[in-house]
C-alpha cells in the first residue's frame, strides 16, 4: 500500500515534470524561430523556474490538477481491471494518457476556449502531452506489475 | 461597546480621508449591463456601449431607457461583445459614430473583431457600413483590443488584440492579431501605411507585437496605448508607425499557468514600454485630461484599471513617465475613463450591474 502510494506520487511528479518540459520547449522553440538568443543555460534556468512557478505561482497548481486527473483515471482503471484481464502497464498507461488529454481538452471549456497550457494549443502539442501522460501511467502500471510478480 | 468604538473610529477615519479628496461622484446611470466604451457628445449627452450588445444614450442628463436601434448582432461571450465607440471628428455635422465588436461568423464557430461606421439619427443607427474585419477569424472569445482613436490626419486607429491562443501571430504581419490597424473612415487603406508595399503583409497594419490593447489616445500627434500583459507586464507605450512592441518575444509578464512565456525583456528592434506594471493592474480605458475642474490634473493621462479597480493618473514630461497617482479606488473595477468638455471625468464600472459615474470637484 505504502509502496503503491509512493509510486503513484512518483508517476504524478513525473507527469508534471514532463508536461512542464513540453511547455518550456514549446515556448523556447518558438523564441528560437524568431531569432531570440536562447542558450542551453537559458533553457535550463527557464525549465527550473517553470517547475517552481507552474506549481506554486500559476492560476492553478499544475501538480494538483494532474494529481486529480490521475487519481480519477487510475481509480476507474482499477475498477475496470477487476473484469478485464490486460497488462497493468498498458492499462495504466492508457489511463495516464486519458487523464492528461482530458486536462488539455477540458481546461479550455472552463476558460472560454482559452488554452491555459500554451504548449497544448496545437495537435502536435496535445499529442506530446498525451504521450507524456502515457509514459507516466506506464511507469505506475509497470511498478504495480513488478510488485505483483514479486509478491 | 467594542464594536461601537470600532465603528465610530472607522467613520471618523473615512470622514478624514474623504476630506482630503478634491472630487466627488455623481451617478449618471446604473444597473447597466457591462458598460464598456464611452463617447461624450457634450457634457449632457453621452453615448456608450454595453458589452452585451446594447448601445445606450444619456440625453440631457438622463438615461434613455430604450437602447439605440440598428446595432449589428454581436457575440456576447467571454470578453467579446459590443465594445469600443468613437465619434467622428465631424460628428456635429455628419452624426457618424464608429463601433467595434466581436462579430460572429454565421454557420461557423468562429468570430472576429469588426468595426462599423453608422449615422446616428435620433435613436436609430442608419447607413451601417462595415469598415474593418480582422483576419483571420478566431475560435476564442478573448483579447479583442477593440479601442479606437483618430490621428490628426483623420485616419482611424483600431486596436486589435492577439486572440489569446494566437499570441505568436502578433510578431507576423500576415494577420491582424496583436496589431494597431490604421484605416480611412470608409474602410480603405491609407496610401502611406507602413507595410503597404511589403510582400505578405496586411496593408492595414500600423504597428505590431501587441497583446490586448485596451486603451488608446492621441495627444498632440503622440499615440499612447496601454495593453494587458499576462500575469504582470501590463504596459503603457508610445505607439509609432511600423514599430514592433515585442509581444510575446519580450515581456515583463508570466503566463497564467505560471510558465515563462519569454525569459527576455528587451531586444534590439523591439520597443520598450514607457511604463510597465508587475503585478498587473489590468489597464482598460485611457483618456487625456485638459479641463477647468481639476487644473492640478491637467496634461495627465488617466488609465482605468480593473485590478484592483481604480484609475491611474500618469504624469508625463516630454512623453516620459514621471509618476503615477492612484485615484477613484472605491468604486470597483473600472472599464473606461473619458474626459468631458465641462472638465469632469466619466467612469464606467465593470460588470453586470455597471454604472456610469461623473467625477466633479467638491
Amino acid at each position: 500500500m505504502l509502496l503503491n502510494s509512493f509510486n503513484l506520487i512518483v508517476s504524478i511528479v513525473l507527469a508534471t515534470c514532463l508536461v512542464i518540459l513540453q511547455e518550456t520547449m514549446s515556448n523556447m522553440l518558438w523564441l528560437v524561430s524568431v531569432d531570440m538568443p536562447v542558450s542551453a543555460t537559458i533553457f535550463l534556468s527557464t525549465y527550473f523556474a517553470n517547475l517552481f512557478a507552474m506549481n506554486l505561482a500559476g492560476s492553478v497548481p499544475l501538480i494538483a490538477l494532474i494529481a486529480i486527473g490521475f487519481l480519477i483515471a487510475y481509480s476507474i482503471t482499477k475498477i475496470i481491471l477487476k473484469w478485464v484481464n490486460v497488462s497493468l502497464s498498458y492499462a495504466y498507461a492508457l489511463a495516464g494518457a486519458a487523464a492528461i488529454l482530458a486536462i488539455v481538452l477540458l481546461m479550455p471549456l472552463a476558460f472560454y476556449n482559452l488554452d491555459i497550457l500554451a504548449g497544448g494549443r496545437s495537435i502536435l502539442g496535445k499529442s506530446i502531452l498525451t504521450f507524456f501522460g502515457f509514459m507516466s501511467g506506464y511507469f505506475f502500471g509497470n511498478t504495480l506489475e513488478k510488485n505483483r510478480i514479486k509478491s | 461597546m467594542k464594536k461601537l468604538c470600532v465603528n465610530v473610529f472607522m467613520l471618523i477615519a473615512s470622514l478624514l480621508l474623504s476630506a482630503d479628496k478634491i472630487y466627488k461622484y455623481e451617478i449618471l446611470a446604473e444597473n447597466l449591463s457591462h458598460p464598456w466604451g464611452i463617447a461624450v457628445i457634450d457634457s449632457k449627452n453621452i453615448i456608450f456601449t454595453e458589452l452585451s450588445g446594447q448601445l445606450r444614450i444619456i440625453e440631457n442628463g438622463s438615461l434613455n431607457p430604450e437602447p439605440i436601434k440598428g446595432v449589428p448582432d454581436v457575440l456576447f461571450a467571454g470578453q467579446g461583445g459590443l465594445s469600443g465607440i468613437i465619434l467622428d471628428p465631424d460628428f456635429n455635422i455628419n452624426k457618424r459614430i464608429y463601433l467595434s465588436f466581436s462579430s460572429p461568423n454565421k454557420g461557423e464557430k468562429t468570430n472576429t473583431l469588426e468595426v462599423i461606421s453608422a449615422k446616428l439619427n435620433s435613436n436609430t443607427l442608419e447607413e451601417v457600413t462595415s469598415i474593418f474585419r480582422a483576419s483571420p477569424s478566431r475560435k476564442t472569445a478573448a483579447h479583442y483590443g477593440a479601442r479606437m482613436a483618430f490621428l490628426d490626419d483623420g485616419t482611424l486607429l483600431i486596436t486589435s488584440g492577439d486572440g489569446f491562443n494566437y499570441r505568436e501571430s502578433a510578431q507576423y504581419l500576415d494577420n491582424h492579431y496583436g496589431k494597431i490597424i490604421r484605416i480611412n473612415t470608409d474602410g480603405t487603406v491609407p496610401a502611406d501605411n507602413p507595410f503597404i508595399s511589403e510582400d505578405g503583409a496586411l496593408p492595414e497594419i500600423w504597428s505590431y507585437g501587441h497583446r490586448n490593447l485596451q486603451g488608446i489616445v492621441v495627444v498632440d500627434g503622440v499615440v499612447y496605448e496601454n495593453e494587458h500583459g499576462p500575469m504582470g507586464g501590463d504596459e503603457l507605450n508610445i505607439a509609432e508607425a511600423s514599430k514592433n512592441y515585442g509581444w510575446p518575444a519580450i515581456t515583463y509578464g508570466k503566463d497564467y499557468s505560471g510558465a515563462t512565456i519569454s525569459p527576455f525583456t528587451e531586444k534590439e528592434g523591439m520597443e520598450q514600454p514607457i511604463k510597465y506594471w508587475v503585478p498587473s493592474i489590468a489597464p482598460s480605458g485611457m483618456t487625456y485630461y485638459e479641463g477647468d475642474l481639476f487644473p492640478e490634473w491637467n496634461d495627465s493621462l488617466f488609465i482605468s484599471a480593473l485590478k484592483p479597480g481604480d484609475v491611474r493618473r500618469i504624469v508625463m514630461e516630454d512623453s516620459k513617465f514621471v509618476r503615477e497617482e492612484i485615484l477613484f479606488d472605491d468604486v470597483g473595477r473600472i472599464r473606461d475613463v473619458v474626459s468631458s468638455p465641462d472638465g469632469s471625468l466619466i467612469l464606467a464600472t465593470d460588470g453586470p450591474n455597471g454604472k456610469l459615474i461623473r467625477v466633479v470637484n467638491k
